[in-house]
């Protein structure tokens, strides 16, 4: 939170005590401290990469057909970590275990879409862009809000991929280049030298390549490269941190987050992934270790917010692009599916489980169906939290959903 | 892929390009054709291409597939070495070798294609010696015959222990593979149904490796009847393969992807432009040294819907580099770079491969190719026609940076480099202070840290 709005709020609280009006100003002082949030609330998305297995990360520790369904996948009824009377975490997340009872954790359940693609690249692709096939697939649902939210602002960090390998479609955007970066450190040309430098940006620059032309493409990504990483040459080291990460990958990404968002660079967008979650054989060990990744980096991330005074700011969001099949297969694993849950961490959010539990006995061809479109949590996001039109994001309007506790 | 209509005329795209007058066959080409066909053409091959016809070019190309017996002894003694260690990630260093080296650059870079097609990864494979058998069926059909090729690769042991397939059981079969050949190799998405993954997938049971073999085990296959594509009966594993290979999809399917590979990685993905060479590669019994032939002579090969319209893959980018100025460097060095800007050689990102284009683009990636450039230039170990980069410039009769700058533009760039920035480069170059070797690398080092050298 910057200074600004945490005296403002500060103000706004003494302010009413003081004034004795605590009962009926929340409205009004609620739109203004709303706009302010509007305008500074950061949306972290973390993609888990290959299909997570919902069935086995939200246990129906109560129904016999998950039990009958999965002789060899399913968690006893006894090790899962309870969330109530029907459903428990699957025993590696005790991070998320952790951050439902801190009270920041809501999980959205039999979240899918309509007529589900099982490939991994199709349906990916539709999560991210919220287009099928045949629509115009050139920028992604994020890369839309980054210009929106940075509308002729010529600031190239609105938006920001942790990670040096290929750029989510998500983030894809008509007018900003976003940059990736895998660290801080890392993210510099090797040559400090100014000379060169400037060199670099200025034989970079466009001269009459077409705007949409591959070169021109390549031009304005390199002078936004070369910006960023000096802009965050500045910045580096700005606040470190007493929270012990784990030494995981994705533990890594977000504590580069956390150091990005503290450097106050103005990010709005965060996007990590986490790889590994196609689990077609020998399930149990590797859907384990990643649930445990998962947990663990997240609640170090609440933890290192919490330090640094910004855990109101931030909002986390965890998809993966399908769930699995009900049934295992015969290597121990399973195979894709559709409908599953998903993850929002943060101060604002409505806490615990969100929507029904997808049936296990009312199946389309062995899988789940869904309840919830995607489509409806971004929106929810977009419209309150990033302070967004979703309707020109996302095509139409959608229904929202109660996932923010009313203020 | 980006399917779309475009109004280029397809007898004019796929009819053979002559020139009209000698010298419209220049320099330029021949060195486009080497950056698409090959891994990047020296000086001397240049000035050889320029002697051949383009379809000479290519037919010379397509029809050696035999590597020069020095560089198989090289690599022979390499892949031992590699291989003694039993360590995969020693296995870059030997193909990069062979990258840098070979005599028949067309073969490599299609085992390239494929194995970014039939992608399969040695973080999960972990065996090197399974992944390098892989690579050998790769690079011996490279050029070969493309149903055969998939019959190969469905029973490869590096394919099926990267695809979950390495035992399958007919109570519940893995869908991965069976999804994977419909999906990702032979017919593209949206060719067939769950319906059909599920049914292909019954195929597969039985199929196993043991002792890192493909080995049948009948009491696990599933022996009754299946329904592909609507066709029934009682269906092995090969014979499931047989029934991909013959839908009508697989060529066009190919076809395109060949196409965003050697010709553009955008906008020419028209099914009007890609069905007469998705029917010669069908009539052909799916033979790619055919298909290629005509693709890599072509009208549309040579014309502006290519020149410049890709992107260098890493590989390309790097390897093109030193071969176009008879570089050698550290294998090593040069394939911890190459994992930095995206592409570490037996390890592809997942089972889809590197998806190319734009896609190797970003800040990230961006900042590490100059990287990798800046430190390739400052190495002791890395020689230009073994010697230092100022002997090589002088063996070429260049000696000043201005002529060093023309000489450069030309080996190295897709698209012309305008005079403002010629005369930028190398005022900026003048005012180093150092030698004249130290004023070259550093001319050299902006001319591939530049957009332009970005494209292919």
């Amino acid at each position: 939170m910057s200074l600004i709005r945490r005296e403002f709020l500060q103000l706004t609280a003494t302010g009413s005590a003081v004034l004795g009006f605590q009962q009926t100003a929340p409205a009004f002082w609620g739109k203004i401290a709303d706009q302010a949030a509007g305008q500074e609330n950061i949306l972290v998305v973390v993609q888990l990469t290959g299909g997570n297995d919902g069935l086995n990360t939200i246990v129906p520790y109560t129904q016999d057909e998950y039990y009958k369904q999965r002789p060899k996948l399913a968690i006893p009824k006894n090790d899962v970590l309870k969330i109530d009377n029907e459903f428990g975490f699957n025993p590696a997340l005790d991070g998320f275990s952790e951050l439902l009872e801190a009270g920041l954790l809501g999980v959205v359940q039999g979240v899918g879409y309509a007529q589900p693609n099982r490939s991994h690249f199709e349906s990916m692709d539709i999560w991210h862009t919220c287009q099928r096939k045949a629509g115009d697939r050139a920028d992604g649902w994020l890369g839309r809000a980054i210009d929106q939210m940075a509308e002729g602002v010529s600031t190239e960090t609105t938006g920001m991929h942790i990670g040096n390998r290929k750029q989510p479609l998500a983030v894809a955007s008509r007018h900003h280049r976003v940059p990736s970066i895998r660290t801080i450190e890392q993210f510099r040309l090797q040559s400090q030298e100014k000379a060169s430098i400037e060199a670099m940006r200025s034989l970079a620059q466009s001269e009459n390549s077409a705007g949409d032309s591959l070169l021109n493409f390549v031009q304005t990504s390199t002078t936004t490269a070369i910006d960023v990483s000096q802009k965050l040459q500045q910045v580096k080291n700005s606040k470190s941190t007493n929270v012990i990460y784990p030494e995981s990958e994705l533990a890594g990404k977000l504590k580069t987050v956390s150091q990005l968002i503290a450097s106050e660079i103005g990010a709005r967008v965060y996007y990590v992934e986490i790889d590994g979650f196609d689990t077609h054989a020998f399930q149990a060990p590797a859907h384990t270790a990643l649930l445990r990744e998962l947990g663990d980096a997240l609640k170090a991330f609440a933890e290192d917010l919490l330090e640094k005074g910004m855990q109101e700011q931030v909002l986390t969001m965890c998809f993966s692009e399908f769930g699995r099949r009900v049934a295992q297969n015969a290597s121990d694993g399973t195979d894709h599916g559709t409908a599953a849950p998903m993850f929002l961490i943060g101060s604002g959010i409505e806490t615990g489980l969100i929507g029904k539990h997808p049936s296990l006995s009312n199946l389309d061809n062995g899988d789940l169906k869904f309840h919830t479109d995607f489509r409806q949590v971004y929106a929810t996001i977009l419209e309150n939290w990033l302070n967004c039109d979703s309707s020109l994001i996302l095509d139409k309007q959608y229904e929202s959903l109660p996932l923010f506790v009313a203020s | 892929m980006k399917t779309g209509q475009t109004n280029i005329d397809t007898d004019w795209a796929w009819s053979a390009y002559q020139p009209e007058q000698p010298q419209d066959w220049t320099q330029r080409q021949v060195a486009h054709f080497y950056r698409r066909c090959g891994l990047g053409a020296n000086p001397e091959m240049l000035k050889a291409g320029l002697q051949k016809s383009p379809v000479e070019l290519a037919v010379g190309q397509i029809s050696n597939r035999q590597e020069s017996a020095q560089v198989e002894q090289e690599s022979a003694t390499l892949a031992r070495s590699v291989l003694a260690t039993a360590d995969a990630k020693n296995l870059p260093a030997w193909w990069t070798h062979r990258l840098l080296n070979t005599s028949v650059p067309l073969q490599e870079k299609m085992t390239l294609f494929w194995h970014g097609h039939f992608a399969t990864g040695a973080e999960k494979v972990k065996d090197a010696q399974l992944m390098f058998d892989q690579n050998q069926i790769l690079r011996e059909y490279a050029l070969g015959n493309f149903g055969r090729l998939v019959h190969e690769i469905s029973q490869d042991p590096a394919m099926l222990l990267y695809l979950d397939s390495a035992s399958n059981r007919k109570v519940h079969p893995n869908e991965n593979f069976a999804r994977e050949i419909m999906e990702l190799f032979v017919l593209g998405e949206g060719n067939y149904s769950e319906t059909d993954i599920r049914e292909l997938a019954r195929c597969f049971t039985g199929w196993e490796i043991r002792r890192d073999r493909f080995y049948f085990n009948r009491f696990q296959h599933d022996f009754d009847e299946k329904t592909i594509f609507s066709h029934s009966g009682k269906f092995t594993g090969e014979e499931g393969v047989d029934l991909v290979l013959e839908h009508p999809a697989g060529p066009e399917f190919i076809v395109g992807k060949l196409i965003q590979f050697f010709i553009a990685d955008e906008g020419l993905q028209d099914p009007q432009l890609i069905k007469p060479l998705a029917q010669k590669f069908r009539n052909s019994g799916l033979e790619v040294g055919p298909l290629l032939e005509t693709m890599l002579a072509s009208n549309l090969f040579y014309s502006e819907y290519a020149q410049g319209r890709k992107i260098r893959s890493p590989v390309d980018f790097a390897v093109g580099f030193l071969n176009s100025l008879e570089g050698s460097t550290n294998l090593l060095e040069l394939n911890k770079g190459l994992d930095e800007i995206g592409q570490r050689l037996f390890y592809p990102p997942n089972v889809k491969g590197w998806e190319g284009g734009r896609i190797w683009i970003n800040s990230s990636t961006l900042l590490a190719r100059t990287n990798l450039m800046q430190s390739l230039l400052k190495r002791d170990e890395t020689r230009f026609g073994q010697g230092s980069l100022s002997e090589y410039c002088k063996s070429h009769g260049v000696t000043t940076t201005k002529e060093a700058v023309d000489w450069f533009a030309e080996l190295l760039l897709a698209v012309p480099l305008n005079d403002h920035k010629q005369s930028e480069i190398v005022q900026r170059c003048e005012m180093i202070d150092g030698s004249y070797e130290t004023k070259l690398k550093n001319l050299l080092g902006l001319i591939v840290s530049l957009p332009e050298y970005q494209l292919a």
